[in-house]
């Protein structure tokens, strides 16, 4: 599998990426190096100890991370996530979907990265 | 309010002029009267000094003249004579000796002889009776035969009588005149004259003009009746004062309204009063004059004080008028400008309502045909043209929210003039394509493209302008925008930049003119269905004086309007790249001979031979004729609207002579996606967009000729980067691989710091200068990118100054406005743009 493939099967958008860093080997390795990235751990986490401060720099990581990689759909999910939880808001049931599909993206890419390792 | 200040001053003034009159004459009177006692007390001491004089020479002359017939007695002794002719002759001569007019013997019982001169009749029998009697007593009068009046001294003394008694007493006549002359009772070189009168008021001797017998009734008759007290009370109290033998004094008016003063005193050995007189007309003349200079003085003040008062009234009372007409002026000013806020108000609430009905009413149908989704999608697209709107008016609410409390800042950033214009064309060009408007971009004399100006503010000034424009041209109108520079009066370092926006619109009256750089103002009626918050202009105006510049409109209704800016911007000093191209042979063909002649002489500028032709036809027959000389234009720069024959069906005869070889670009203000298909078709190999600025002449044609040579030099300037630090603040781990690897590439040295703190105790404990710059995340655990940034700048290190770049994924204004708050030189939004961060390096390490 070509980081391209990965990418596509993410929906991600390669040419995005391939414009910034250049070099096929490059995006490959940055990608593969998200496998052991904490940041959607620590959302997780913070979550769940209702530190919502804390919540919101992962989601804004996560979602920078994301952009760095041209990583779409996750940085799609990550930054409504974020701004929901902007200016360290109580959690409410409505974040919940947020949650969700940042949940279903990221489990979608890193499945796909997998692959590609 | 403006009568009862008028009222009230007017009643206060005439008060004090009537108060200030009052007490003024009052004050004369009381001055008038108390100077008058004074000088009645000076003549009451000058009388009675006087007419103790006038006593004591009496006296003297009585005791001279008593002594005299004394001396006569001695003479003849009365004890050694007998009565004989010698007796009477002896005391004839010493009378006559003593120049006496009468001597005579007489006795008590009546008896008497006169010795010599004639015999006389006493004036009253009871006091020659009472002065023989009385030995302190020795003078009384009478008369002659010959009716002159006589002093008669007399004195005791027993001589024999003729028939053969013996006198009691020898009496002595004197002349009276003697007495009066010896007195000075009447003469002119004294105000006083004298009378000397007997207690029941008989004259003893009479002076001046009087010339009744009995002093009271000359009182009684010559005392005005207009005395208050009357002349008979006058007499009263002078016959008590005689009774009594005391001093009288008075003051006195007489019938020709002259004063008097009188004043009687006893005198000694008589039982006569001595009367003096003083009429005051030369007194009163005096005391007349100084009244009449003191009410003089009195009324001088009285005026001096009057105007005084007058002219501080008048003062005052312009005063309050001004204050009053400043209060109405302001009053009426603050009245236009809360009507004018209501108006702005209610036509606001119009203007927001509008689209917001629009927005909600489309949401319903949208609802109800979830089903129909062609239905749902024209809802949706009108809900986003009303959502647009709306963002419009409220962002020009805002902007004016912040000009009026005076929040508007300009940022001034160096900007290219092309780029400005370029953006301006893609942003008001779907408006245009809309309506269907011819818009033409011209440029002429640019000396500088890169300026310093604020960019956003610049293009706010421009699309509004230029929106304004589309907005009132109707369809199929025409709009022109120029750009064009000149020297600066302002210094070398400026150049004047003129940017006029012309439409063949419906233009504006006279009187909107005039106002049409009012805050909420809007040309009403025809103009109300144009959308619009009537604070554009405003917004404009205010933004262009905030850059020193001036805001012209020149309009007539019907023809249309031309809105003309003058900016003073300062030069760029970046260094503009060297832009020269090979000397290619260049043809223009544009129906504008303005924009011919500019771009020509741009061209020439970057090397290129450029020449021009004003049609299609005449650009056919140069072309056929270089064609001939087999001396080829090299490009063809072509414009796609002209007239007669348009660019594509030119460019098709260009390829009917010249086959394809000739490379032919258009050069269009439009978004050329709609012809691009056609315009390849009839062989164009490109475009380059209007207006053709040195810049976009240099880009385009070396795009087109040599395919893209600004990648080339990009590699180059990346390694200019070797050996400089960077120090990363990041706390992803990823992300910072992403930058590090990038920034390595560059050439540079990086090293990481996992959060502010890291980053700045790193900072703090590097050597002087160890790094040339720092890159900050702004999201990170425990001391974000903001605290880091401020205490780096805290610190107290000579190096403490160097760039810090901010990188983030918020791109909200207020994150970039708090970036540079706190101490950052710049921000560049994630994911990092290779270009974009080099670029910023080289700006500040370069």
């Amino acid at each position: 599998m070509t980081v391209k493939e990965c990418y596509d099967a993410i929906g991600a958008d390669y040419e995005d990426v391939m414009g910034r860093l250049r070099k096929d080997e490059r995006v490959q390795k940055f990608v593969l190096k998200l496998l052991d990235d904490k940041s959607y751990e620590l959302l997780e986490n913070s979550i769940a100890s209702q530190d919502m401060n804390e919540a919101f720099r992962a989601a804004h990581t996560l979602k920078g991370v994301c952009q760095n990689l041209s990583l779409t759909p996750l940085y799609q999910s990550a930054s409504e996530l974020a701004e929901r939880l902007r200016n360290g808001q109580e959690f409410s049931e409505d974040m919940k979907p947020l949650l969700e599909q940042v949940k279903k993206d990221y489990t979608h890419m890193i499945d796909c990265i997998k692959q590609l390792a | 309010m403006f009568n009862n200040t008028k009222k009230f001053l007017l009643t206060s003034v005439s008060c004090l002029v009537v108060l200030c009159i009052v007490i003024f004459v009052w004050l004369g009177s009381v001055m008038g009267g108390k100077s008058y006692n004074a000088i009645n007390e000076v003549g009451s001491l000058y009388m009675s000094e006087m007419s103790t004089q006038l006593q004591q020479k009496f006296d003297a002359i009585i005791d001279l003249q008593v002594s005299r017939v004394e001396a006569l007695i001695r003479r003849t002794p009365p004890e050694s004579v007998t009565y004989g002719k010698e007796m009477l002759e002896e005391l004839a001569l010493s009378a006559d000796i003593r120049e006496f007019e009468h001597l005579g013997l007489y006795r008590k019982d009546g008896g008497s002889e006169t010795i010599y001169g004639e015999s006389v009749r006493f004036l009253s029998e009871d006091e020659f009776q009472d002065v023989m009697s009385d030995a302190d007593k020795s003078i009384t009068s009478g008369f002659s035969k010959s009716d002159e009046k006589l002093l008669l001294m007399v004195v005791d003394a027993a001589y024999p009588m003729q028939d053969g008694g013996t006198s009691d007493v020898v009496v002595a006549g004197m002349p009276m005149k003697y007495l009066e002359e010896a007195l000075v009772l009447e003469g002119d070189s004294s105000m006083v004259y004298s009378h000397i009168i007997r207690k029941d008021g008989e004259f003893v001797v009479r002076s001046g003009d009087a010339f009744r017998d009995n002093y009271f009734s000359r009182i009684e008759e010559t005392i005005s009746q207009n005395d208050p007290k009357g002349p008979g009370h006058y007499v009263d109290e002078l016959k008590t004062a005689i009774e009594a033998e005391e001093n009288y004094s008075a003051l006195l008016e007489d019938k020709n309204g002259i004063h008097q003063h009188l004043y009687c005193a006893p005198l000694d050995e008589t039982d006569w009063y001595l009367v003096s007189v003083m009429p005051y007309g030369i007194l009163d003349d005096a005391i007349m004059n100084l009244n009449s200079q003191q009410q003089g003085l009195i009324l001088a003040a009285c005026g001096v004080i009057l105007f005084a008062v007058a002219v501080i009234f008048v003062l005052y009372y312009r005063l309050t008028q001004q204050q009053l007409r400043e209060l109405e002026r302001a009053e009426k000013r603050a009245f236009q400008a809360s009507q004018a806020k209501s108006e702005f108000l209610s036509s606001m609430s119009h203007d927001i309502r509008t689209p917001m009905n629009g927005i909600v009413g489309m949401t319903a149908i949208a609802m109800a045909n979830v089903d129909d989704p062609l239905r749902v999608q024209d809802c949706l697209k009108k809900i986003s043209l009303s959502s647009r709107h709306l963002l419009g008016l409220i962002n020009d609410v805002l902007d004016m929210s912040k000009i009026e409390s005076g929040k508007l800042s300009m940022n001034m950033d160096i900007l290219s003039l092309r780029e400005v214009m370029e953006a301006l064309v893609n942003i008001v060009q779907p408006q245009i394509k809309d309506k269907n408007q011819h818009f033409d971009i011209f440029i002429q004399n640019i000396y500088t493209e890169m300026v310093c100006c604020d960019g956003v503010r610049l293009n706010q000034i421009l699309i509004n302008l230029l929106s304004n424009a589309v907005k009132f041209t109707p369809k199929e109108g025409r709009i022109n925008v120029y750009l064009s520079q000149e020297e600066s009066p302002v210094d070398d370092a400026h150049v004047r930049c003129h940017f006029r926006v012309k439409d063949n619109g419906i233009g504006m009256s006279e009187e909107f003119q005039k106002k049409i750089f009012d805050t909420f103002s809007r040309e009403d009626m025809k103009v109300q269905k144009i959308e619009g918050t009537g604070l554009g202009m405003s917004i404009t105006k205010v933004i262009v004086d905030m850059m020193g510049g001036t805001i012209e409109v020149d309009s007539k209704q019907g023809k249309g309007s031309e809105f003309h800016v003058i900016l003073d911007l300062e030069k760029a000093t970046v260094d503009e790249e060297e832009m020269i191209l090979p000397p290619w042979r260049l043809l223009v063909v544009d129906n504008n001979e303005d924009l011919c002649y500019s771009a020509a002489s741009a061209l020439k500028e970057i090397g290129v031979q450029a020449e021009w032709a004003l049609n299609g036809r005449d650009a056919l027959r140069m072309i056929a004729d270089h064609h001939r000389r087999n001396m080829e234009y090299e490009i063809v720069l072509l414009d796609w609207k002209m007239p007669d024959m348009n660019g594509l069906e030119t460019a098709r005869e260009i390829r009917k002579i010249v086959g394809d070889a000739l490379p032919i670009l258009i050069i269009s203000a439009y978004d050329w996606s709609d012809i691009e298909d056609e315009a390849r078709a009839a062989g164009a190999q490109g475009f380059i967009s209007k207006p053709l600025f040195k810049s976009n002449l240099y880009l385009g044609l070396s795009r087109y000729m040599e395919g893209d040579t600004r990648e080339e030099k990009r590699e180059e300037t990346v390694q200019r980067f070797e050996g400089l630090r960077i120090l990363l603040a990041e706390d992803n781990e990823l992300n910072w691989e992403i930058a590090e690897d990038i920034l390595v590439d560059a050439g540079f040295e990086v090293d990481w710091a996992e959060n502010g703190q890291i980053c700045v105790d790193t900072f703090e404990q590097s050597d002087l200068g160890y790094y040339d710059a720092v890159l900050m995340d702004i999201r990170m655990p425990i001391m974000n990118g903001y605290e880091a940034a401020r205490a780096i700048r805290a610190l107290d290190r000579s190096d403490a100054d160097l760039p810090i770049i901010a990188m983030t994924a918020d791109a909200f204004s207020e994150d970039i406005q708090r970036c540079l708050e706190c101490g950052m030189n710049e921000h560049v939004a994630k994911p990092i743009d290779i270009q974009k961060l080099m670029k910023l390096l080289r700006k500040y390490l370069g």
